[in-house]
């Protein structure tokens, strides 16, 4: 089966630092792979420039989505694509209604895609019945977006996002953060709700709480910038008992051999 | 420059004072003569002026601009329809600054409150509308009020009896025709009364009926009795070519509430002055104002604002959006006067760029001489926030789009203060029209 995404020796440099430095990554359809690894391993950076963020510097390496050169390609139109990336840090934007901003992205999906675009009354239906999955109070949808909401509430939001855009290839950087355990369970669920053979995803986590809702079908290690190790799930586990620490050896391997 | 456009103007207010001074009385002579004298005595602002710092006046003075008496054509119907607001008025239409009966709407104007043609009612009421007219736009204040003065004829008189409560907005809209062989100056004064708890909505539309260069001078007074509620928006639509400087100027009695909203969109340049001071306890006043300007429009406005008596707050909000090479100013000053404690005042103003060439000054200024206040103020000139940008893109919301999206979020917390729904659509058409961009935009 051919990879719907496939990382080779991926180098990123932010403000002048190498963050990424040779990540090489497979993801299958339908595959769900965590990611997982301390804090300043450089997660977030491979969410952003898998997203299309502009000032994350690509200094080496390839990005194939559905054998289509990812990197070449604008934010937008890379979501046109099939990309989604949650944000860590859902960003508020005052002024812009949440619904009006989700419809607004749907539409413009769907016309990169020669779809026809949804008007009011059938994107109301949609967002209505997507919000079910994540308990996103309807309140919120005509709110300005994420403005003033808490940090579960911004995560849901993330979440219903994923399901009315329904991607090809989710990246979800660290969307379980900053959640408690009921809303971790809400979030885990629509997650869960949303794998499909037709959806891959990349489930970043710092924590392996997150997978015990969400079974990933793989893990793999990030650490200094590098991918140190990559298992089945049960690999989490052993991250919990033994704590990032333990792979401090497998880091400096790959290290010495760079 | 400014020299040979003043004697332009002193000798047009002498030569329109000669040909009505048989007809006026000497109450209206004597004030017109005062106009032109304050002229001569101030001549027109340079760049040294203070108040009019970032602004040069040169192209305003420099032509010969006169008033003209208007024959008018079919299709400013067209244009009514665009600017007027649904309902059953009370309307008043001015062309070029004359009032056409034809296009307004006198019906349905409630018991308690008056709204007629300033021409028509100078005759009747006489020097008895000296206690608005003069009251606090005051030609020895600014060289533009003396001109104002000067060719003082037409305009409107609104009144509101104490307790009147009005539900229906007053408009007055004022259209300026295409012309080409003189350019026409248009010199509208308004004078507001609003009694004793009284509350009124006014509604001041500008706008133009096809491209041209023309120059409004427009001075509205307005003077509200105790526990009075004015609220006055002004949309400025104007032909990009056009010149338009106004003055609104409001006396607060005790307890009176006031707002301003403020839209300026036209003008080569527009310059908008609003000056209130609170003549007792318990004055509540809100401004809030909104600029946007593209080409090389230059957007000027002016603000102050008189804590004079003790408790009253006021809050001040003006946004600017400003593309290509437009310039953006605001100057505001608040007064919190020895005597003025509990006084609240509140004044941001925050300005958009959207392009390297454009051009925002702002100037939020208090002088707080009173010490039992709460006083805060601020200024920011900024351009689209990227991590925001980012994210709509991010969901596929392409740049140009994402942008207009922001730049409109921007502007709605003006636009979506004015408290009249109908307004506020027309107004969200007019951005829609305006902001880079094109498509429908609805937030
Ligand atoms: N915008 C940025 N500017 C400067 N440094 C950054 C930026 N983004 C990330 N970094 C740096 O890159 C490294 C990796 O960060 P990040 O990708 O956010 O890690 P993680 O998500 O795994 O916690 C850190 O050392 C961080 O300080
Ligand atoms: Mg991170």
């Amino acid at each position: 089966m051919r990879p719907l995404l496939s990382i080779k020796d991926l180098y990123v440099r932010v403000a002048g630092r190498e963050v990424l430095k040779g990540i090489n990554l497979e993801l299958l359809p339908g595959e769900v792979h965590a990611i997982m690894g301390p804090n300043g391993s450089g997660k977030s950076t491979l969410s952003q420039v898998l997203a299309g963020r502009e000032s994350y510097e690509v200094t080496g390496g390839q990005v194939l989505f559905d054998g289509k050169d990812l990197l070449a390609l604008p934010a937008e139109e890379r979501a046109a694509a099939g990309v989604f990336m949650a944000f860590q840090y859902p960003v508020e934007i005052p002024g812009v209604g949440n619904l009006h901003f989700l419809r607004t992205a749907l539409n413009a999906q769907r016309r990169g895609r020669g779809l026809e675009e949804l008007d009011a009354m059938d994107f109301m239906q949609l967002a209505r019945e997507k919000s079910k999955l994540v308990q996103l109070d309807q309140a919120f949808m005509q709110r300005s977006v994420n403005e003033g909401f808490s940090g579960g509430e911004k995560k849901r939001n993330e979440i219903f996002q994923m399901a009315v855009l329904e991607p090809k290839l989710a990246i979800l950087d660290e969307t379980d953060s900053g959640l408690d355990i009921d809303a971790l369970r809400v979030v885990a669920g629509g997650i869960n709700a949303l794998r499909s053979t037709e959806r891959s995803m990349l489930v970043i986590t710092h924590y392996q709480r997150l997978l015990d809702y969400v079974v990933p079908d793989k893990v793999s290690v990030l650490a200094g910038g590098r991918i140190v190790k990559t298992g089945g799930r049960e690999l989490a586990k052993e991250l919990e008992q033994k704590g990032y620490a333990w792979l401090g050896e497998a880091a400096r391997a790959v290290e010495a051999r760079a | 420059m400014t020299e040979t456009g003043l004697r332009h103007y002193l000798e047009l207010t002498e030569r329109f004072q000669a040909e009505r001074s048989a007809s006026a009385p000497e109450w209206l002579r004597a004030f017109r003569r005062e106009g032109t004298e304050q002229l001569a005595r101030q001549g027109f602002p340079t760049s040294k002026h203070e108040e009019w710092k970032y602004t040069q006046v040169g192209p305003l003075v420099s032509q010969a601009f006169a008033p003209v008496r208007t024959v008018h054509e079919a299709d400013v119907q067209e244009a009514v329809a665009r600017h007027a607001l649904p309902g059953p008025g009370p309307r008043l239409v001015f062309v070029d600054g004359w009032f056409v009966r034809e296009l307004s709407l006198l019906g349905g104007v409630p018991a308690g409150l008056t709204v007629r043609s300033l021409r028509e009612a100078l005759p009747e009421e006489g020097e008895a509308l000296t206690e608005v007219l003069g009251r606090r736009g005051r030609a020895e204040e600014s060289p533009f009020t003396a001109l104002n003065a000067a060719l003082l004829e037409e305009g409107a008189l609104v009144r509101v009896a104490p307790g009147t409560v009005c539900a229906e907005p007053v408009q007055l809209l004022f259209l300026t025709l295409e012309r080409r062989e003189t350019p026409v100056l248009s010199s509208p004064r308004v004078l507001v009364m609003a009694g004793e708890s009284s509350e009124l909505t006014l509604v001041e539309s500008y706008g133009a009926v096809g491209p041209g260069v023309s120059f409004t001078n427009a001075v509205t007074e307005a003077v509200l009795g105790a526990g009075a509620h004015l609220t006055h928006l002004k949309v400025q639509a104007e032909a990009e070519t056009a010149y338009h400087v106004g003055g609104l100027h409001v006396e607060q009695g005790r307890d009176s509430r006031f707002a301003s909203h403020l839209v300026s969109l036209g003008g080569a340049l527009a310059r908008n002055e609003v000056h209130t001071v609170f003549a007792a306890e318990g004055g509540e006043c809100t401004l809030h104002g909104l600029y946007v300007g593209h080409g090389s429009q230059h957007l000027d406005h002016y603000t102050r604002l008189d804590h004079a008596h003790p408790r009253c707050s006021s809050s001040e909000l003006y946004k600017g959006v400003l593309d290509d090479k437009a310039r953006g100013t605001f100057h505001g000053r608040v007064l919190v006067r020895p005597d003025a404690q509990h006084t609240d005042a509140r004044q941001s103003n925050r300005n958009l760029l959207l392009s390297e060439g454009a051009m925002a000054d702002a100037r939020p200024q208090m002088e707080i001489l009173a010490d039992d206040v709460k006083c805060s103020h601020g200024a920011t000139v900024g351009r689209l926030d990227e991590q925001a940008l980012f994210y709509l893109r991010a969901r596929g919301i392409p740049r140009a789009e994402a942008e207009r999206l922001l730049t409109h979020a921007f502007a709605s917390e003006v636009v979506g203060a004015v408290p009249l729904a109908a307004l506020r659509d027309q107004v969200e058409t007019l951005l829609a029209l305006k902001l880079p961009g094109a498509g429908e935009i609805r937030v």
